[in-house]
């Protein structure tokens, strides 16, 4: 991978990363997080920060379909892999069908968690399509709800899995 | 009177798409042309005198644009509680003295994150370390380390707004070192009454400090237009009018100079009402450089330097008859409320008026100390005093239960308050669905079956179950900047119609309730709302979301502008249909029809096109207002808990079931109950997540939440080590809503959301007791504390 200097000799990387099926190219020094990348560099806010240590969920997104919390992964590792983010789920008007079972089913109250959320549950049903409810308990272990003890979530995701049938 | 369209109804959350798409903004998101970067240099010592600090070589850093530090400020003073008894003590950024870990020294704004933080490192600052001191009552005795020794006098924020008349107030009571609040409130003759009671128990109770835990962490961002001599900012925050008139004290400009814009709230629980230093340095550093300024809080300074739960020790002593009824209570509350004051005269008095609606205790002394500390800053957080008060007195009633051999069920169904009953301070229980609430409960629970209390049986088997129950109350708003609400209803000529609200959406769904009451009232679809809020320019003045004011003064406050807006309309459609008595018409689907002649018909664009056209060329415009408390004239006093506090009180029993591990000490909650008395819920399904919400948050508190703190340092500043409830954690959850009519609410709604955090401690404790025949007497429940209580370690 490319690599540049400024004038102060801090060293940069060109790298391009493909997030929801298209392609960016922009420099970044090492210690770039995706996560920063994706909010900072290309403006793709749906993806939150809560803690940026790795504890909280918000920023998970989905590099080549599994739930990575994107501000432990650097920007310059993600190179190579597809990554999706909360607005590579929707197209226009058109929702996934978790995003409308989190609307039905009152999983949403400050909705910071929400699109970390959903990117979890995208992942557990695109390899689990009937999850039971501990699997979903499990795969959104790692996502910090503060606001509706999780009750509406799960309902929302086993809704979800439900419709997929 | 329960024929409605859309209150009462599961109508879906209007913000929820953007929400689920990620496309709604919050602070954090907000990103302007030319903008900055703000970093802010904190104290590593809990108490020390600040001798010099040296910014040069950060000043001289490419990239930095602005350092200040306390001299640039000195004149600066605001704090959450500013009135002439206890006027504001905190200033942006520290002047003479440091008081906490964390601490604002200065504050930098820089090109990138980066170089700002880099500046941070080449700033010098030589402190002298005083001693300090880090518990509340420690720091109460005489020869303790004094942590505001400074003189400030000054007029508070209340005098300009005609509520001067206690100005005399006599400030402090000396004889207590290192106070800052004290509140005391008696009524009835305890000595009397405990010389007749039966029975006196005294306990001593113990809470810790929590942390709120909202996933979006606290950032402002600021941009002051110089020419315009005007400041925008973009605050995550739960009142948008009270933090504008704090930021325009503190910065001493004109409130109507100040634009606070709306940003979606990413959760608040009341961690983001006080102004705090970062907010006003991004606005003094955006004035000072003309740049647009960020300052986003990291993980580690939202957890130590924002704000926490008060650590609140209770100490109760309460006398009954050998049946059960309470005749005397005595209580002192001494709350830690950190290196500044906080909210800590306002949590002793709230420890107070969140819990005396509960029980009818005919004599009674209270008595409330907020301390000063070495510790983090104390301030509101869901519930306010309630969790802390109702955990203890709710504990206690069920050891007076346990000792008189009576059903705890039963004792507090004789003591609770019931409707119609008029409060000492004078406030009235319009509606009170106390006792269906308990019976609720104590059914789902299946507390005759399952509470062991009533079986002989000693159960020797590693794991044990019980349970328990416990009781809280809240206010629905009081008087309080901006002491009311208003909302516009301006309809468009398609006959749908904007709402105007200063109200936030904190994820309460505050945006959904005020659509369906608009709507209801008006008489047009949830899908012809549109709602504006947050945004002090364009709205007009809201109490903001704390105090559990929203739905009901809030609510008044739209359903009287959607309800003027109707009228309008009726007048311009009867001229068209040429009747005379307005009553005859009514409105529903954006169309008026005649009562007695349902084919006479006109829509609302007809109507309104003819109000343009036609008469005053009016195109309809509804104002409503309501105040925070209509009976009350003013805030109530904090010292001596005299004036009206609420006009409505909610309230929920809460029950709880738990699994004890007696090998590991670990408790598991298996199920909570709620019963909740909101008054009528304006949408049930939001009540049902507000109330699990609660829950969760309660039983965070109750078996792992604390904020855990080493001489004043913290050592669990993350997600991780904090240990809030996950989803592997949830209990069964069971929610009643018990629909009392509340006389002053919109369509008979009251509050909801905040007040049901509180039982949940109890209940909890009560249960664990149930199951191993133990008393926790402090909280977190943790498997040491249960261990040491069954005398295993």
């Amino acid at each position: 991978m490319q690599k540049i200097e400024d004038r102060s000799e801090t060293k940069y990387y060109l790298i391009t990363l493909k997030v929801n099926g298209d392609s960016y190219t922009r420099a970044v020094k090492a210690n770039t997080l995706l996560v920063n990348f994706l909010r900072e560099e290309l403006d793709l806010t749906g993806t939150k920060k809560g803690c940026e240590l790795g504890d909280c969920g918000s920023c998970t997104v989905l590099l080549d379909g599994k739930p990575v919390n994107s501000c432990l992964v650097l920007a310059l590792e993600a190179e190579g892999h597809e990554i999706t983010t909360i607005e590579g789920l929707s197209q226009n008007d058109k929702l996934d069908k978790l995003q409308e079972a989190f609307v039905e089913n009152a999983a949403i109250q400050c909705g910071y968690c929400t699109p970390g959320m959903i990117m979890s549950a995208k992942a557990l049903l695109t390899r689990n399509p009937h999850p039971t409810e501990g699997e979903v308990r499990e795969a959104i272990a790692g996502n910090l709800c503060r606001c509706t003890g999780y009750v509406n979530i799960v309902k929302a995701i086993m809704s979800a899995a439900e419709e997929q049938q | 009177m329960t024929d409605y369209n859309f209150i009462g109804k599961r109508i879906p959350r209007v913000d929820g798409l953007a929400k689920a798409t990620g496309k709604a903004t919050y602070t954090v998101d907000v990103k302007l042309p030319g903008m900055l970067y703000g970093k802010i240099l904190r104290s590593p010592y809990p108490h020390a005198r600040l001798l010099k600090i040296d910014t040069t070589a950060a000043q001289q850093l490419p990239g930095v644009r602005a350092v200040i530090t306390g001299e640039d400020v000195r004149q600066v003073r605001y704090a959450f509680v500013d009135t002439p008894r206890y006027p504001a003590d905190e200033q942006p950024l520290a002047v003479d003295k440091v008081r906490y870990i964390g601490d604002e020294v200065a504050a930098v704004a820089a090109e990138s994150e980066a170089i700002a933080e880099k500046a941070l490192s080449l700033i010098k600052v030589e402190y002298e370390i005083l001693p300090p001191v880090f518990h509340p009552e420690e720091a109460m005795q005489e020869g303790a380390p004094v942590i505001h020794d400074e003189q400030f006098e000054g007029t508070s924020f209340w005098e300009e707004w005609g509520v001067t008349e206690q100005k005399k107030a006599v400030k402090q009571n000396s004889a207590v070192n290192n106070l800052s609040g004290h509140t005391l409130i008696s009524f009835g003759d305890i000595e009397q009454a405990f010389r007749e009671s039966d029975y006196c128990r005294e306990d001593r109770f113990e809470l810790k400090a929590t942390a709120h835990c909202q996933m979006e962490p606290h950032a402002a961002v600021a941009s002051y237009d110089p020419l315009a001599g005007k400041l925008h900012v973009w605050l995550s925050t739960m009142g948008i009018f009270l933090k504008r008139y704090f930021l325009s004290r503190a910065l001493n400009m004109p409130a109507s100079k100040i634009r606070v814009h709306h940003t979606f709230v990413g959760g608040a629980f009341g961690g983001k009402i006080d102004l705090f230093p970062y907010e006003f340095c991004a606005a003094y550093l955006s004035m000072k450089t003309g740049r647009p300024v960020k300052i986003e809080l990291d993980r580690e300074e939202v957890f130590m330097t924002t704000r926490q739960r008060h650590p609140i020790i209770v100490k109760i002593k309460t006398g009954v008859k050998k049946d059960g009824t309470i005749l005397a209570q005595d209580i002192k509350v001494i709350a830690d409320n950190g290196g500044y004051r906080g909210s800590g005269p306002v949590v002793i008095f709230l420890c107070h008026g969140f819990s005396f609606p509960v029980y009818n205790v005919p004599n009674y002394r209270y008595e409330g100390f907020s301390i000063y500390t070495n510790n983090g800053i104390r301030g509101p957080q869901r519930g306010h005093g309630a969790p802390q008060i109702r955990f203890a007195i709710d504990s206690q009633l069920d050891l007076i239960a346990r000792d008189l051999g009576l059903d705890l069920l039963e004792i507090m169904r004789k003591n609770v308050r019931k409707k119609g009953d008029v409060l000492p301070n004078g406030d009235q229980l319009n509606s009170c669905g106390l006792t269906e609430c308990l019976l609720g409960a104590a059914e789902a629970i299946n507390w005759q079956k399952k509470r062991k209390q009533f079986r002989t049986m000693e159960n020797a088997g590693r794991y044990r179950r019980g349970v328990g129950i416990s009781l809280c109350s809240m206010f629905s708003g009081a008087m309080y900047y901006p002491f009311a609400s208003a909302a516009v209803v301006k309809l468009h000529d398609d006959g749908s119609a904007t709402l105007f609200t200063g109200a936030q959406d904190i994820g309460q769904g505050s945006y959904t309730t005020l659509s369906q009451i608009l709507a209801e009232e008006l008489g047009i679809g949830i899908e012809d709302v549109h709602v504006v809020a947050g945004d002090t320019e364009l709205c007009p003045i809201d109490l903001g979301s704390f105090l559990s004011c929203t739905a009901l003064v809030t609510g008044n406050a739209v359903k009287k502008a959607a309800a003027d807006a109707k009228r309008q309309l009726l007048e311009s459609a009867a001229e068209l249909l040429g009747v005379e008595d307005l009553t005859r018409l009514k409105a529903q689907q954006k169309t008026i029809f005649l009562e007695d002649n349902p084919e006479k018909t006109l829509s609302f664009s007809q109507a309104i096109q003819a109000s343009v056209l036609k008469r005053n060329g009016n195109p309809i415009i509804g104002h409503g207002s309501y105040k925070g408390y209509p009976r009350a004239e003013r805030y109530p006093s904090l010292a001596k808990g005299k004036g009206l506090f609420t006009g409505a009180y909610g309230f929920a029993a809460q029950a709880a079931e738990v699994e004890v591990d007696t090998f590991t000490g670990k408790v598991k909650l298996l199920k909570v109950v709620t019963f909740h008395d909101c008054g009528y819920p304006l949408n049930k399904t939001i009540v049902e997540g507000q109330i699990h919400g609660c829950t969760s948050m309660g039983a965070g508190q109750a078996l792992s939440e604390e904020v855990y703190l080493e001489k004043g340092q913290l050592f669990n500043p993350s997600f991780l080590s904090y240990r809030l409830p996950i989803s592997l954690d949830t209990p069964e959850s069971i929610e009643g809503i018990v629909a009392t009519i509340e006389p002053s609410g919109p369509f008979g709604a009251k509050e909801v959301g905040e007040g049901c955090v509180a039982g949940i401690l109890g209940a909890i404790a009560n249960a664990v007791h149930d199951a191993v025949g133990v008393r926790i007497y402090s909280l977190p429940i943790t498997p040491e504390k249960v261990l040491r209580a069954l005398g295993r370690i």
